[in-house]
């Protein structure tokens, strides 16, 4: 049913921007109507630099996500377990976090040049802060008769560990880990406009440079869904490994 | 033997000269929470520990278990220091602090678990503790799908699950409506009895301390401190119908008057 919601929603958006380049409100050569840019996206697929774009975007955005995940958990456990590691940690983090990653990619550039390893680091600033965040308001937050509980049934570290500090933190975790997922998808494309010569980005990129405004929209849509689906998908791993949790519940 | 340890082992919990002062936070006054209390438990004793909130009835439960460090004084389990918690004292909480993510079986299992028993030896343990607390069928729920009464009826056997020498109930039927909270006194009175536990039971319920307890530990408020001990001479396992017995009324009623007073100088607060 509510999928069902989602793609008439999707449908109606479409329609109504359909609707408005069709009666000429939008001019085509600025903004292509949604047929001319599933043309496009189907040329490129068929031409495969739709496949070799997003693959590298792919690969880019997974290698930067899963070293945010790596660092931004683990400093998130340690500082919501410690309160001094956070007392040290907390306020690097807290002047770092509202530098933008796209005033990161001068620098980047000087360090990485352009290549897989900038838009890597660029992806990696984007996304380690949220799961920093979420990792550590999880853990500073959990119930504390429950830690009681689990210490006076005789659990040594390894089971308090896995059978309760991690399933107990899930629940705010893991949606910190998708919103984090998203904003690494950004940044990569983000990245690949100036920092790269491949990926969505670029394509949106080159494909402004040569006038091919479709390409440009299409591109667009290609990253806007690709987005949509790994959002998608990570909600419903959430739904199922935090399905006891209130917050699934309501 | 020698006397000493003839004593420790007829005495499973030895308070002497306990004291809990919690520092004053930012310039605030330091809290005497808990002040000189001394305490002695026998085994298989049932002891309530009643009095009004903030008579540190909480804390020394809590200091026992080994969730919190006396400021003073000692704590003896079998006349060793109890320097942390552990599966030779298992506590009953009052928001039940069921692990969500499991289920009750798994639940219950968790102390076994942490034993390092195999996993179906463990299970057919936890299977016959969930039987005992009258929760059979209900193994594969969640802890969310169950009412507040089978939640501290699972929290109860996982307690038991470790087999622990003292079992430790900080108000564990403070949450529960009134007639679950009677039901619920009534499967301790015969839990207990059948397991032959030590108990220390936390209430402000005086009804439920008198009905429970061998002994109550009458507290009170600020600083904390032990006003006053009742034996309670009514045989185990106790059953409804004590609670009309005329000394069980007549000691409830006394305990209401001389602990009015504090009661009400808490209320004012």
């Amino acid at each position: 049913m509510r999928t069902w919601r989602g793609l008439v929603g999707l449908t109606a958006f479409f329609a109504f921007w359909q609707g408005l380049t069709m009666v000429g409100i939008i001019d085509p050569f600025m903004m292509p109507s949604p047929i001319s840019v599933i043309e496009a996206l189907w040329e490129m697929a068929l031409d495969g630099s739709l496949w070799i774009n997003l693959g590298a975007s792919l690969q880019r955005v997974l290698v930067g996500y899963a070293a945010a995940c790596v660092v931004g958990v683990s400093l998130g456990l340690l500082c919501g377990w410690w309160r001094v590691v956070a007392d040290f940690v907390r306020p690097v983090v807290d002047a770092l976090r509202p530098i933008p990653p796209l005033a990161w990619i001068p620098i980047t550039i000087l360090w990485f040049g352009i290549g897989d390893m900038a838009s890597y680091f660029l992806v990696f600033l984007g996304a380690v802060f949220p799961t920093f965040i979420a990792t550590y308001t999880a853990v500073r937050g959990l119930d504390r008769n429950q830690m009681n509980a689990a210490l006076c049934l005789g659990a040594g570290p390894r089971l308090l560990f896995a059978d309760v500090l991690i399933p107990a933190s899930l629940p705010i975790i893991l949606p910190g880990l998708r919103i984090a997922l998203g904003i690494g998808w950004a940044c990569v494309v983000t990245a690949e406009l100036i920092a790269a010569q491949s990926g969505l980005g670029y394509l949106i990129q080159q494909s402004r440079m040569l006038f091919q405004i479709q390409n440009v929209v299409a591109g667009m849509v290609a990253i806007g869904l690709v987005g949509l689906l790994m959002s998608l998908l990570l909600e419903r791993l959430e739904r199922r490994v935090n399905a006891w949790a209130p917050s699934e519940r309501a | 033997m020698n006397q000493m340890s003839m004593i420790a082992a007829d005495t499973p919990i030895a308070i002497a000269g306990l004291s809990k002062i919690y520092p004053g936070q930012r310039g605030g006054t330091a809290v005497t929470a808990l002040q000189h209390v001394d305490l002695t438990i026998r085994r298989g004793e049932f002891v309530s520990l009643l009095g009004p909130s903030g008579c540190g009835k909480s804390t020394l439960l809590s200091i026992v278990a080994g969730f919190q460090k006396a400021s003073e004084g000692s704590v003896l389990q079998d006349g060793v220091p109890i320097t942390g918690p552990g599966p030779s004292r298992t506590v009953v909480f009052q928001d039940y602090a069921l692990f969500g993510w499991m289920t009750i079986q798994k639940n219950v299992e968790f102390g076994l678990k942490a034993k390092g028993m195999p996993a179906r030896e463990r299970a057919e343990i936890a299977r016959a503790l969930i039987a005992k607390v009258q929760l059979s069928g209900f193994e594969d729920k969640y802890p969310h799908e169950v009412s507040g009464g089978m939640k501290q009826r699972a929290a109860i056997a996982r307690a038991l699950a470790p087999d622990p020498e003292i079992l430790l109930m900080d108000e564990p039927f403070g949450a529960l409506d009134a007639q679950t909270r009677v039901l619920l006194q009534e499967e301790i009175a015969r839990l207990s009895s059948d397991a032959g536990k030590t108990v220390i039971f936390v209430t402000h319920g005086i009804e439920e301390a008198v009905f429970l307890a061998d002994r109550v530990v009458v507290m009170s408020p600020r600083p904390g401190r032990v006003r006053e001990e009742v034996l309670v001479p009514l045989p185990r396992p106790r059953t409804a119908e004590m609670r009309a017995d005329p000394w069980f009324v007549r000691t409830v009623k006394d305990l209401w008057d001389t602990l009015k007073p504090d009661w009400q100088k808490e209320q004012g607060q």
